[in-house]
């Protein structure tokens, strides 16, 4: 699909997440992810906001800090192979409007869960960890960083 | 986003671009699409990973399991899930001179597009709607087919030389002549390939220690002279003064990164018609601009020259400016002249160094003389120097051509960019599988169209591009638009939300403008 191809746009996946539209696409997958959950009839109330938030997570976890390079063949010699999606967005700049909204809508489940399961200690700490596990690799110390060596290459 | 410009009498005629924004519920549709493609990729793979699936894709044979892997495998996902499965509509084998019909060779697959084969049929006249023939020279016959074949017995095919050898001849000194003539320039030279003209000359214009201001959208020609230059490239948003004028301002107070040393050069890079847009540059601004802060201009007219303008000169033309306000005008032979190449006018200083330092010149073959006397023969003819009217014709048609087909498909609702009186049409799409199928349904009802997509361009904006022709009769435009309306009721791809009102019901009044019906 390369007709008439190389603008100056090197990595497109760096502009994916400022489109027109994927803020409200991501809110609304998420509704319906909880949703479908509430339809199950033998999960509680809390139970279905806990794996909501742990399922959130986990799918941003890999989609966002597992997932490394870009799915098509970028003109400038896979500068970004190494690179997850998060440390790809707008080039590495970091503290931008979309790398801000993704690191808030995490945190707004993670409360909008500890209310739902009523602050019971066993969701909670289930829910924490998992809060802590996509919050830390978006900081902007641990751009680039990979503990232990896991997912260098 | 809908720009009528005036500004203050820079400006002669009205200049009306728009970008209409892609509607919210498409653009979450677009994305599901995607999602869902990514989701069946991922089947996919891992089906042939786990022996399923029988595995198309080249692979290394079992002596090479242990080298280095051929491609790496998420970089080619792409093509293996999306591009695959709508690889038909590309690269199709055409048989015939693309004028405003051609032949193709019809191709069936019997493994969802890996492979190919052809049926020995050959679908004849099928309306062209993706060639760049926008004077409608591509032919084979009529006078410059005539005075080419001439050519070609005195000559013969090959010149065996580069220009500064033994490849210079008396025809090329004659179209160079006759280029600059033409461009209302001092002095031309002309190369053998378009995109060898822009990425071979910049580097001999500027280098380490110059300023180039490129626009988003511009070709890979000038990306790849920019880049190869070696000169700083900094990007200003598409057609955008205020970027431009900011960048330039920056650039002239802060001067170069580190040592804070005025800028040796500072070159500004647009284009005439961005194919991908449809957008016309805004060029009385940018020499407005040009001139304020004392930079120089480099002007690609690849789509422009031969299709805008009351005689076919170009958007210089089209904007009644004057061609010495422009440092460097480029331009290609391929899409109005039915030829191939490209050429460079300017002032005869600056064509004589490019003659000595451009590798075009001292490494590529010139041109061949047949393609040269096609050149010569079609310009003459849009000139009007040979002694008929139909070259300006031709231009008018075109002019008539596309007010026309832009209009009917404003009226139908389609959502089309750029300005009002370029030939480059781009319908918008949006979702990927309307992508394929718009090609393939407008192809059985016997129109050829180009279709675009993500990477190529941004995420939601897939796009299908017509290029409009003079050798499109009024009836051919007829016959396209009643199969693009059927093909746009069956896909739904009437997004607009701003129709038209039909023109035959206004009653005839030549001060208003367009009215809007939300």
């Amino acid at each position: 699909m390369n007709v008439g191809v190389a603008h100056s746009e090197v990595n497109p996946n760096t502009r994916v997440m400022n489109s027109r539209g994927i803020w409200l696409a991501y809110g609304i997958s998420v509704a319906i992810l909880h949703v479908v959950l509430l339809s199950i009839p033998f999960f509680s109330v809390p139970v279905v906001w806990t794996l909501t938030n742990v399922i959130h997570n986990l799918v941003m976890y890999v989609l966002l800090h597992t997932v490394k390079g870009t799915p098509f063949e970028t003109p400038d010699q896979g500068k970004d192979r190494l690179l997850t999606h998060w440390e790809q967005i707008d080039y590495g700049a970091q503290c931008t409007s979309s790398r801000k909204f993704l690191s808030v809508s995490p945190v707004v489940l993670y409360l909008l869960t500890s209310f739902y399961t009523k602050y019971d200690p066993v969701h909670f700490l289930i829910n924490t960890t998992s809060l802590l596990s996509v919050l830390l690799p978006k900081l902007p110390q641990f751009h680039g960083v990979r503990v232990f060596g896991i997912n260098k290459y | 986003i809908n720009h009528i410009v005036h500004n203050g009498g820079l400006y002669k005629r009205p200049f009306n671009e728009a970008f209409e924004e892609t509607p919210m519920l498409v653009a979450v549709l677009t994305y599901v699409g995607y999602g869902v493609l990514t989701l069946f990729g991922y089947l996919r793979d891992f089906m042939r990973q786990w022996k399923i699936e029988k595995c198309q894709n080249a692979t290394e044979r079992e002596e090479q399991k242990d080298f280095v892997p051929l491609y790496q495998d998420f970089e080619n996902f792409y093509n293996r899930n999306l591009y695959m499965r709508i690889r038909d509509s590309w690269n199709r084998p055409i048989c015939s001179v693309p004028g405003a019909k051609v032949d193709m060779m019809e191709r069936v697959s019997h493994d969802y597009n890996w492979t190919f084969t052809y049926t020995g049929r050959v679908i004849k006249d099928i309306i062209n709607m993706g060639s760049y023939n926008y004077l409608g020279f591509a032919q084979k016959a009529g006078t410059c087919q005539e005075a080419a074949a001439k050519v070609l017995s005195q000559y013969g095919a090959g010149v065996c030389s580069t220009r500064q050898e033994m490849g210079n001849l008396d025809k090329h000194e004659e179209l160079e002549k006759l280029v600059a003539r033409f461009l209302g320039v001092e002095s031309a030279m002309a190369y053998g390939m378009g995109f060898a003209t822009n990425s071979m000359n910049i580097p001999a214009l500027v280098g380490k220690g110059c300023l180039i201001l490129s626009d988003e959208l511009n070709h890979a020609s000038l990306v790849l002279g920019a880049r190869l230059s070696g000169a700083t490239i900094r990007i200003f948003k598409h057609n955008n003064m205020q970027s431009l004028e900011k960048l330039l301002k920056d650039a002239i107070v802060h001067g170069q990164p580190r040592t804070r040393r005025p800028w040796k050069k500072i070159l500004i890079l647009v284009e005439g018609i961005y194919s991908m847009e449809g957008s016309i540059v805004r060029l009385p601004e940018v020499i407005a601009l040009k001139k304020k802060y004392k930079s120089y201009l480099y002007l690609d007219e690849a789509h422009s020259i031969g299709a805008l303008g009351p005689s076919g000169r170009g958007v210089v033309e089209y904007f009644g400016l004057n061609p010495e306000d422009v440092d460097v005008m480029m331009g290609t032979f391929t899409k109005s002249f039915g030829a191939a190449g490209g050429y460079i006018g300017g002032k005869k200083e600056l064509i004589d160094y490019l003659r000595t330092y451009s590798h075009s010149a001292v490494y590529a073959t010139s041109l061949s003389p047949p393609v040269v006397e096609q050149i010569i023969t079609s310009m003459k003819c849009i000139m009007g120097e040979d002694g008929t009217t139909v070259g300006k014709a031709r231009v008018q048609q075109l002019a008539e051509n596309t007010r026309y087909f832009r209009r009917r498909l404003k009226e139908m609702g389609f959502i089309i960019y750029g300005n009002e009186d370029s030939p480059v049409v781009p319908l918008m799409l949006y979702m990927p599988a309307k992508i394929g199928a718009f090609g393939r349904e407008m192809l059985k009802r016997n129109i050829g169209v180009v279709v675009v997509g993500f990477p190529a361009t941004p995420i939601i904006e897939s796009r299908a591009r017509f290029c409009l022709s003079a050798a499109h009769t009024k009836e051919m435009l007829d016959t396209a638009l009643k199969e693009i309306s059927e093909v746009g009721d069956l896909l739904q791809l009437k997004y607009s939300r701003h129709r038209l009102v039909p023109l035959l019901d206004r009653p005839f009044d030549e001060t208003t403008y367009e009215e809007t019906e939300d």
